[in-house]
């Protein structure tokens, strides 16, 4: 039975043609995928669903009775909930209080509302315990949960409500492998339940997990709908990107990478979330840093890039490195690109050119003054070599796509000639195709000497990308592995060692 | 986990005011420490406070209010002068307080629907007001009132100050809306996370419009109190008393960024300022010397919450 | 026929008399009393001789005022009087007036710097003076007192401040126990008072440096109950006259603004016509008001 049937909804922004007519069946108690590279209109088809935008042209109808929606409340009253990418809770406040926001438990006493604090406390620990989450306290504050139990809690929200349909954009995008497990375990009690649910996701791996459905959507159209089991990763991607690609990587250059080429060198370094480092990388080498969320990599990586403190010693060159902050660092050609841009690489209010600048002025200014001619040749050289989709070198930065905000964030290093980058979850969030292309370029980079530092929890990206793959566990390396025979598996089992004892 | 980022900042000022207090104690046992002088700063921090609670509510929806101190001169001015002109006290109170309350709404919904930030408003809004009141005033300031109004300043009831007791009933208000309430949940949440609140579907500029008629309402409450302590409605009366009431409200450990404060915080953050001010008195500490002192005071208290905040989050 | 011509001709006269001369008038402020006082005698007195007094309020800022004389001098006008908000800052302003061929009378305060045509204020160091010599001889030489001062760096802070310390040095017996400012607010000096009188069970007589502080302190006393405080003002403002005539306070060192505004515009008026005034400075004289006086005070109207 079909609870949800969308029917040629047409959306356009600003004379764009957003969504060409689309048409899509929803099974009551599936849980359906939706893929397409970015702009092909999955976040903007999902709005529509949930009330938060009004189609064009079309009709939506659910459990075969035709509904509109003029606003989020509209949707949610009728069972259909949205949980953001970028969660919808106030941080500052606790977990039951966010579960209960806007329709809180109230007695009216001379006609004004006063909340009922232990019995909205006892209902929101009830909604955790029926669908399986656990662990988390309902009076923590938001801003004091992990991300994982930020978005746990908001879809506990959801379906505090009673939400039969729930729609998810990228909910894996920010969780562990860990937490992705859970939540899936989640969903699928969830499903059992007779919950819907619809979700957007990127990683292709994970929908063949779940999914029982998938939707493909490029540039405002839909290609195709098909079951899972009746579908291959392969012929998702082409649906995708409208072209066959045999590979989600590009061909891997041949490089002779020696011993002797070695000439950056960790020697026990230690802070608060690591101990113990020791590793050397050599010119031109990608080295892979596995591990699950909490290992340690990301704030080693902070460490060598002078954001944290450590003990230890870092040796570039055969001298030794005094980094206490990240001037030092970048005075060396070691850059961070980080796992946060929006928090940490990028400026969001600022324009493309102004982001592209802000750690260069000093390369572009003479006597303080910033050269403009200068300034705009370097933005425009490095947006054309990276293949970055932009409309004008001033618009700000937050109007992009995940992808192309990454390659402001990669392309603002180049200028400084890198020795060294170090790229913390690169990939995450953003489409094939984009990914694509920082593949590529950090293959050209590695052809020409700029070793390559690579955090990341996708491990197809990091077994196919490195050189040599070393992996953390609780703040210690666990070991190492070559790529050329190694397999998922060998990864986790070495980032999971150390838990056990 | 106890000692959490919140309990810095909620129990430090306490431990922040005890201080203060021991200090004065210490200095000057026979005159500082005694219950007549905690009642005398009870009543001067008095009007401070109702200003303070009052800002709180904006502050809380990561407003601000420029305008407490202008209301409050206008409002004295205005219930003054009607007294005088009318002769009736209850109708010289209802048009201040309606002044304030008015005043409130109008700085609301140019910050709810005119989406001007607070701060500009707030800030022209002032100045009108200001003007507003010389004008009114005519620069002469309004005495000569009748013994029935000089009793909101400077009167008793049981033994116990009236403007203590107002300040008490506004604070006690003041908290049960805001920990107890719907309403008082709302503002937290908008000032939150604004675009989460309305998803959510609470009513935005409901929540904004009020909040600022509160300020307003407050002010007016201020303004009278003052101008009854004084037995005289000055036309300069409240112009800086905005700054008073804002460091009242940060130093009680409520966030200029809004979503989080504590009621009792604010009362506790107007303390310290009257007993900073009446204990370096008391000791003929000068002048000069008593500035820095406050202002040393404020930016240790910033400082103390928001390092807390970054040393809790490491 | 006749009639016509003659009204018209009077017409004329008047225009012509008005148009004779315009004269800027620049005040530092219009939120007390004491300068509204000051502002309608200068008015008053230009009506009477027919002149064509530009007001110009300044708010206490001195950009404020350093513009609106420049915009004078712009106008052309026939003299400027000042009230400086500053009596350093406003220089230049003087200074350019000078250029530019314009007398410049100054009123109430001093500029430090240009030529002035004619300046006329009260002498706060007098004034500070007479405020202790009362308070001496109510005291009858001995006894505790405290001072309550105005806006930290004002000149009239610091005239009256030496003026009172002054006097009161030449009393052995006479301790000054508390010494706080009060910025010239009622308000201020209320809350201050308060916490002094905490401090100091045993007060004989409270010096304020100006009328508004005197009234908050009074409030002060009346508050916490207690009495036979003596309490000194000045500035002769209408509420402290009347707390003269209650008895609240002993005595209040009036200064006469009305007049000196009054006499400021009629000097103008002799210098533009070309008259040179000697001497070049004017000390307006106060009238310490007490209860014996304070009747004939308010019938003299000021």
């Amino acid at each position: 039975m079909d609870i949800l049937k969308i029917d040629n909804i047409k959306k356009s922004f600003s004379g764009v043609n957003v969504l060409k007519g689309i048409n899509l069946s929803i099974k009551s108690g599936e849980l359906h995928a939706i893929v397409g590279e970015n702009g092909a209109g999955k976040s903007t088809l999902m709005k529509i669903i949930a009330g938060e935008l009004e189609p064009d042209a079309g009709k939506i109808y659910l459990n075969g009775k035709e509904v509109q929606f003029h606003s989020p409340l509209d949707a949610i009253n009728s069972g259909i909930a949205l949980i953001h990418q970028e969660f919808s809770l106030i941080p500052q406040l606790t977990v039951y209080e966010n579960i209960f926001l806007g329709r809180e438990i109230s007695k009216k006493f001379l006609g004004i509302n006063f909340v009922d604090k232990k019995k909205m406390k006892r209902e929101a620990e009830d909604v955790l315990k029926t669908f399986g989450i656990e662990n988390i306290p309902v009076d923590s504050k938001i801003r004091d949960l992990s991300v994982a139990n930020k978005q746990l809690t908001e879809i506990a929200k959801a379906l505090s409500i009673n939400s039969k349909i729930l729609i998810m954009d990228e909910p894996t995008a920010a969780l562990t492998l860990r937490e992705t497990e859970k939540l899936f375990s989640i969903l699928a009690n969830l499903k059992s339940n007779g919950v819907t649910i619809i979700f957007i996701s990127h990683r292709l791996e994970e929908i063949f997990q779940i999914a029982d459905s998938v939707t493909i959507l490029r540039n405002g159209e839909l290609i195709d709908t098909k079951k899972i089991n009746e579908v291959s990763i392969e012929e998702i991607v082409s649906m995708m990107i409208g072209k066959s690609m045999n590979n989600r990587f590009p061909p891997k250059p041949v490089k002779k990478i020696e011993d002797k080429d070695e000439f950056f060198e960790i020697k026990n370094l230690s802070s608060d979330a690591f101990k113990g480092i020791n590793f050397s990388l050599r010119k031109g080498e990608i080295l892979g840093i596995a591990g699950l969320v909490g290992c340690g990599n990301t704030q080693l990586a902070e460490s060598i890039y002078g954001l944290r403190k450590f003990t230890g010693e870092i040796y570039l060159e055969g001298k030794k490195m005094n980094i206490s902050k990240p001037t030092d660092a970048i005075e060396h050609g070691i850059f961070l690109v980080p796992e946060d841009r929006h928090d940490l690489g990028l400026v969001l209010q600022l324009s493309v050119k102004e982001n592209h600048s802000l750690p260069n002025l000093d390369l572009f200014s003479k006597v303080g003054f910033v050269a403009s001619t200068i300034e705009k040749k370097s933005v425009r050289d490095t947006i054309a070599y990276l293949n970055t989709k932009i409309s004008s070198i001033n618009q700000r930065v937050d109007n992009l796509s995940g992808g192309n905000q990454q390659k402001i964030v990669l392309g603002k290093w180049l200028v400084r000639s890198p020795k060294i980058l170090i790229l913390d979850e690169p990939t995450r969030g953003i489409d094939v195709g984009a990914k694509f292309e920082i593949y590529r370029f950090m293959y050209e980079q590695s052809s020409k000497g700029v070793s390559i530092i690579l955090i990341s929890s996708e491990l197809t990206e990091v077994l196919n990308l490195s050189d040599r793959i070393l992996v953390m566990s609780e703040g210690r390396i666990t070991g190492e592995l070559n790529p050329r025979n190694a397999t998922q598996e060998d990864i986790l089992k070495l980032a999971v060692k150390g838990k056990e004892s | 986990m106890t000692l959490s980022n919140g309990f810095v900042r909620k129990y430090g000022v306490i431990f922040g005011l005890a201080g203060i207090i021991t200090f004065f104690a210490i200095e000057s046992p026979n005159y500082f420490f005694t219950a007549s002088n905690f009642i005398l700063i009870s009543k001067q921090s008095s009007i401070n406070i109702l200003l303070a609670l009052g800002e709180m509510f904006v502050i809380l929806t990561a407003g601000i209010d420029l305008s407490v101190g202008a209301i409050a001169g206008l409002v004295g001015a205005v219930a003054a002068g009607t007294i005088v002109a009318t002769g009736n006290l209850f109708l010289g109170l209802a048009a201040g307080i309606g002044i304030g309350i008015a005043f409130g709404l109008i700085n609301g919904v140019i910050v709810a629907f005119a989406k001007v930030p607070a701060f500009i408003a707030t800030l022209a809004t002032m100045s009108a007001i200001t003007g507003i009141t010389l004008i009114y005033t005519q620069g002469e300031p309004i005495w000569n009132l009748p013994s029935s109004f000089d009793f909101i300043g400077q009167g008793n009831l049981a033994d116990i100050p009236f403007s203590i007791i107002l300040m008490a009933l506004a604070f006690v208000c003041a908290w049960i809306i805001l920990d107890r309430t719907k309403y008082g949940r709302h503002v937290y949440a908008v000032g939150g996370n604004i675009k989460a609140s309305r998803a959510a579907g609470i009513k935005i500029s409901g929540v904004l419009v009020s909040v600022y008629a509160i300020s307003g309402l407050l002010s007016a409450i201020g303004g009278i109190v003052l101008a009854s302590r004084l037995g005289t409605a000055e036309p300069t009366a409240g112009s800086g008393y905005e700054l008073d009431a804002i460091a009242a409200v940060v130093l009680g450990g409520t966030s200029l960024f809004g979503g989080e404060g504590w009621v009792v915080g604010t009362i506790i953050g107007g303390y310290i300022i009257a007993v900073l001010n009446n204990g370096m008195t008391i000791m003929n500490i000068s002048s000069y010397y008593q500035e820095v002192v406050k202002g040393l005071v404020i930016l240790l208290a910033v400082m103390l919450t928001s390092f807390g905040k970054k040393y809790w989050n490491e | 026929m006749k009639s016509i011509i003659l009204v018209a001709v009077m017409l004329i006269g008047i225009a012509a008399l008005s148009m004779a001369m315009t004269i800027g008038f620049c005040v530092s402020t219009l939120n007390n009393p004491y300068f509204v006082s000051f502002t309608n005698g200068a008015k008053a007195e230009a009506q009477l001789l027919g002149i064509n007094l530009i007001v110009m309020n300044a708010n206490n800022s001195n950009s404020t005022q350093l513009n609106q004389v420049e915009d004078l001098i712009q106008r052309k006008v026939d003299a400027i009087i000042l009230n400086p908000t500053d009596s350093d800052a406003l220089v230049p302003a003087v200074i350019a007036a000078n250029k530019a061929g314009i007398p410049v009378i100054t009123l109430d305060r001093s500029v430090n710097g240009g030529t002035v045509a004619m300046y006329i204020a009260s002498d706060n160091v007098e004034y500070g003076k007479l405020e202790a010599q009362y308070a001496a001889k109510l005291l009858n030489g001995s006894g505790n007192v405290v001072l309550l001062t105005g806006i930290p760096g004002a000149s009239a802070t610091r005239d009256r401040t030496k003026g009172i310390m002054e006097v009161l040095s030449q009393y052995p017996n006479i301790k000054v126990v508390a010494n706080q400012t009060a910025k010239f607010d009622m308000a201020t000096a209320m809350s201050v008072m308060e916490s002094i009188l905490v401090a100091h069970p045993d007060i004989n007589a409270v010096i304020a440096e100006n009328d508004e502080m005197a009234l908050g302190a009074i409030q002060a006393i009346k508050a916490a109950g207690r009495s036979g405080i003596i309490v000194i003002g000045g500035d002769g403002i209408p509420q402290g006259i009347q707390a003269v005539k209650n008895g609240t306070e002993a005595v209040d060192i009036a200064q006469q603004p009305y007049k000196m505004a009054a006499l400021g515009v009629s000097a103008a008026f002799f210098v533009v016509n070309g008259i040179n005034l000697s001497p070049t400075s004017l000390s307006m004289p106060l009238f310490p008001v007490t209860k014996d006086n304070v009747d004939q005070w308010i019938a003299s109207g000021d």
